[in-house]
């Protein structure tokens, strides 16, 4: 249950930091373009 | 007085019990230490978002218009003041509510944050949707402001408190939020203003209510799952080193000695320094490499450069605190200034030898180091005023931030522009600035240099808990 909960926690934060990376990485790329 | 509740009886469970206070959030025993950076991370993942403001700055002047600016818009400068106040608020309230943020606890005054900042964008939102500029200013740049502020310190302390082994990494961790919270808030805005756009309406009222809502429930997650650790709690394993290492105090010392100590102004220039070196060079990313490398990098490229230096700046804020537990504070920043230096005196030569792929390299350490200094800090105040009021500390010490973003950009642009009307070809225009930038850097390097252990005279005579 403990381990549960630390996973969920810890996906609730990053979902979103990992989409936003993934947008950043995606228009950074196209410096190099 | 409380066990856990240094400035007065906030603490104290027989008197408080209410589910913000700080005697509800004592952690039982057994508790994975490491539930607790998700909460730090909620609250500063969401304030992060100001870094983003930018993205509204345009369509904040086609309100009236909706595609273009219509007579009675705001211009782009009257909307550009809405952050200026917002990060002004915030050295303002982490200054002023350090102490009271100490006292209160994580979780009260993360609730307090979520109020503020969450509340900000719907009288912001109430602002646009009147056109009432004073109200902007007011929802956005002094309520919100007073939520970043409140926000960024709120979790600082409780972090420091769970992880005595590696106070770096785990201050690291919630203010690499801080920088991640741009990379959302930035396509996050976009997707809602497409969303809500009509004909009547570019979306930007409806997009502040949306993330008020957005941000306010993600903050209050935060505050809900907030822990403080028991007063007598140790990591399992860990024994505090008996041999007392150069610069790391075992003793405590008040925030109202603390201010006053030359050790904090000593930190305060080193703040000052690393952060307008890299604020500066942040605010102008975008013309500078577009006139340094004149025709090979188009707007939408120079927009990416900035994303970029986005990522590196919130590496920077974990990977460089993380490592600090092993370098140590001082050296760690001996690492900053004098790695920054060499860059920023290298920069004018890649520039020359057109080598975009060096260039990009360069700045993308320098804004790591830039990011990497926000997140040590707090470890640094730590190992030298103890962990008693290291929060109420470290919001006094974040004026130096506010100072910063002034000093950091007017002096980029102002270089810029003086170079120009003499005559300097564009793509040379910045050389002038990158060497200004190294002197800076090196009265930061001093201060740090200065840097040596409190008089224990001043250590706090009462015992913390």
């Amino acid at each position: 249950m403990a381990r549960l909960k630390l996973f969920a926690l810890w996906l609730i934060v990053g979902i979103p930091l990992a989409w936003g990376v993934t947008k950043t990485v995606q228009n950074a790329i196209k410096l190099f373009q | 007085m409380s066990a856990t509740a240094p400035f007065g009886s906030a603490g104290n469970a027989s008197t408080s019990t209410g589910f913000l206070d700080r005697a509800r959030t004592v952690a039982p025993p057994g508790y994975n230490r490491f539930l607790v950076p998700p909460a730090a991370l909620a609250v500063h993942l969401s304030i992060g978002q100001a870094y983003a403001f930018s993205t509204f700055n345009l369509p904040l002047t086609k309100l009236l218009g909706i595609t273009e600016s219509a007579p009675g818009d705001w211009s782009l400068k009257e909307v550009g003041w809405t952050f200026s106040i917002a990060i002004l608020f915030l050295g303002l309230a982490a200054a002023l509510f350090g102490r009271w943020v100490e006292s209160a606890g994580p979780r009260k005054s993360m609730a307090v944050a979520a109020c503020c900042f969450g509340g900000g964008f719907f009288v912001a939102g109430l602002g646009i949707h009147l056109h009432e500029i004073d109200l902007l200013y007011l929802g956005y740049g002094v309520l919100g402001g007073c939520g970043l502020g409140i926000g960024y310190i709120s979790p600082v302390s409780t972090l420091i408190k769970w992880f005595p082994d590696r106070p770096g990494m785990a201050t690291g961790m919630a203010i690499m939020g801080f920088g991640g919270g741009a990379m959302i808030a930035a396509p996050l805005s976009i997707l809602l203003m497409d969303r809500f756009k009509t004909a009547e309406s570019n979306g930007v009222f409806e997009s502040f209510i949306a993330m008020g809502v957005i941000y306010f429930l993600f903050m209050i997650f935060g505050a809900a799952v907030v822990r403080v650790p028991a007063s007598d709690w140790k990591p399992g394993g860990w024994t505090p080193s008996l041999t007392p290492k150069k610069l790391v105090t075992t003793a405590n010392v008040h925030v109202d000695v603390a201010w006053r100590t030359r050790q904090f102004w000593l930190l305060w220039g080193v703040l000052c320094m690393n952060v307008t070196a890299g604020i500066g060079v942040l605010s102008q990313a975008s013309p500078m490499i577009q006139e340094m490398f004149t025709g090979r990098v188009s707007a939408a490229a120079a927009a990416s450069f900035v994303g970029l230096l986005s990522l590196f700046n919130m590496g920077g804020r974990f990977v460089w605190a993380s490592v600090s537990d092993y370098l140590g504070r001082k050296n760690t920043y001996f690492v900053f200034f004098l790695l920054g230096i060499a860059l920023y005196a290298l920069v004018p030569g890649i520039g020359r030898a057109g080598s975009m792929p060096l260039f990009v390299l360069a700045f993308g350490v320098i804004l790591s180091m830039y990011g990497g200094g926000f997140a040590t800090i707090p470890a640094y105040l730590r190992d030298i005023f103890g962990t008693m009021h290291v929060g109420a500390i470290h919001g006094r010490l974040l004026t130096a931030w506010a100072a910063a973003g002034v000093l950091g950009p007017v002096l980029v642009s102002y270089i810029r522009d003086f170079q120009i009307h003499n005559g300097v070809p564009k793509a040379q225009a910045y050389s002038v600035t990158m060497y200004i930038m190294c002197g800076l850097l090196l009265i930061g390097l001093l201060c740090n240099l200065g840097i040596r252990e409190i008089d224990p005279k001043l250590h706090h005579r009462d015992p913390e808990q």
